[in-house]
């Protein structure tokens, strides 16, 4: 069951693009737009979008770079340890609930270094890897899509955002202590 | 919000640099100046005119982990090193650095200047009968600073990542948003939008259903879903574009701009195929197993973030950011 699931998902992810090319092209084509005019129209717009948003991503991620080089993750685990042993969720597998709405590399690396020390099949394995799929990087979501559009008030979207990451995690450690645990 | 969360991640950064500094300082958790006692094997005597010797330098885990007091290295420590000999029985010695390396060198490393290398004098050497092997007292390079170091050095790589990343966003952006134009131009973007409109009136009630913000709103997810970033995040700025056009108050987030991009935060993807790829690399048995638990985490994180984000939007202090016009606001919005 879970195969045939990951086999018809893997199927649609790789024609998406290519058959939506085909059906929009075509289709505009059929409706009688001047389909290379148009699309060089619209694709002007991805230089000016993507440099819009250098000044917000440069302030975003210089600031995340500095906390983590800082070591202040360290002491910052060993002061929540106490309140995520009462969910049982494993001290180790901290680090990543805290890291994964600062940064995607970084996580990425938390979590590959976690599985090879106890291994991709053990609590802490299943739990990192779940943790990893649960959440994207918000503050990154934040700086790239709100920087495109020149945003500097996000208003309510920072709190809203580290709202879903902590649900993320917390529905992340139920869900394995359940399936998983023994 | 963020102002304060990025002045924080910045204090908090630059103070705990220098309070762990202080603390290596203090507790000398380098050893700078003093000896280690190691045995020197000699794969290469010095030929010529030079005076260069070449070996490894073998140190037993129990006197590693006792010299620098930790617990984290499980095999005696094998380094290629290189030493020059002095009249005096003294010298230095340069250790290449590699993935084998104890991470405890491996920080003094990134941490000298020269980044894959580590230096410094040998205090004594003393060469067995055979010439085949010494013991030797290394002293390393003092090591200091080394948080203070790594936060400079990381704000400027990051902020050369950050403009990397943006550059590396126009091809794809000018690619998507060209389809997206045809798509505009011939309908179906409206196609698409009106076949969800009871979904997105639900989740975006500030937009009209037939807006263009909608279709493309539409098409990030989907794109998300399947995994296809590179689709995806043109897709979400064509959307936030087109959000911005109807958003009373420029420079300002609208409500359903934060409800879009709670939904993108919470990631859900139907296959989390990076974490599956690592997970297969590391030797799972069963990779795919994360897929149901990871539905359901990025499933709560988007149903909690989503009802947060529309419990939030009703705080007066949220709603009057969105209507009053502060003449710092008005400026922004001319610029």
């Amino acid at each position: 069951m879970g195969d045939l699931f990951r086999a018809l998902v893997n199927l649609v992810s790789i024609l998406t693009i290519p058959l939506m090319i085909l059906v929009f092209l075509s289709w505009g084509f059929a409706k009688k737009v001047k389909v290379y005019e148009v699309f060089v129209e619209g694709a002007k717009d991805g230089f000016s979008t993507a440099v819009r948003i250098i000044p917000y991503l440069v302030a975003m991620l210089f600031g995340i770079a500095i906390f983590r080089a800082s070591g202040a993750m360290e002491v910052l685990t060993s002061v929540l340890a106490p309140v995520t042993n009462l969910i049982g969720m494993p001290a180790e597998t901290l680090p990543m609930a805290l890291l994964r709405p600062l940064s995607g590399s970084g996580s990425l690396g938390l979590m590959t270094e976690l599985m090879k020390t106890h291994g991709p099949d053990s609590f802490i394995g299943v739990l990192v890897s779940t943790m990893y799929g649960s959440s994207e990087t918000t503050f990154y979501v934040l700086a790239v899509y709100f920087g495109s559009v020149n945003i500097k008030n996000t208003r309510h979207a920072v709190p809203a955002g580290l709202i879903a990451d902590l649900f993320g995690m917390l529905g992340a450690v139920f869900i394995c202590r359940i399936l998983f645990n023994v | 919000m963020l102002n304060y969360i990025w002045i924080s991640l910045i204090v908090i950064g630059i103070l705990a640099a220098i309070g762990n500094d202080i603390k290596d300082e203090t507790s000398n958790t380098y050893r700078n100046g003093v000896p280690l006692e190691a045995t020197f094997e000699v794969q290469a005597v010095p030929s010529g005119s030079a005076s260069t010797w070449k070996g490894e330098v073998v140190i037993p885990k129990e006197r590693f982990n006792e010299f620098y007091g930790v617990k984290t290295v499980e095999v005696d420590v094998r380094q290629p090193v290189a030493i020059n000999v002095g009249p005096l029985n003294e010298g230095t010695f340069l250790l290449s650095v590699s993935d084998a390396t104890p991470s405890r060198w491996k920080e003094m490393a990134k941490s000298a200047s020269s980044k894959d290398k580590l230096t410094g004098k040998i205090q004594k050497i003393i060469f067995a009968e055979d010439k085949k092997s010494a013991r030797v007292q290394l002293v390393f390079e003092p090591i200091r600073f080394v948080k203070i170091k790594a936060v400079t050095q990381a704000a400027l790589d990051y902020a050369n990542t950050a403009v990397e990343i943006s550059i590396g966003l126009i091809g794809i952006m000018a690619l998507w948003l060209g389809i997206m134009k045809i798509a505009e131009e011939a309908g179906l973007i409206r196609v698409l939008t009106r076949m969800l409109t009871p979904l997105t009136r639900m989740l975006f009630p500030d937009v009209p259903p037939d807006h263009p913000a909608v279709g493309a709103m539409i098409m990030n997810m989907a794109a998300n879903m399947l995994g296809l970033n590179n689709a995806a995040t043109p897709m979400g700025l064509k959307a936030m574009e087109e959000l911005n056009k109807i958003s009373p108050k420029a420079g300002t987030a609208t409500n359903a701009m934060v409800t879009f991009l709670t939904i993108n935060t919470g990631g859900l993807v139907l296959i989390p195929a990076t974490a599956i790829a690592v997970r297969a690399a590391a030797g799972s048995v069963n990779p795919g197993i994360i897929i149901g638990t990871s539905i359901f985490g990025a499933g709560c994180a988007t149903v909690f973030g989503v009802v947060a984000a529309r419990l939030l939007q009703r705080l007066p202090k949220y709603k009057r950011e969105l209507t009053a016009e502060s003449p710092a606001q008005q400026e922004v919005s001319h610029g």
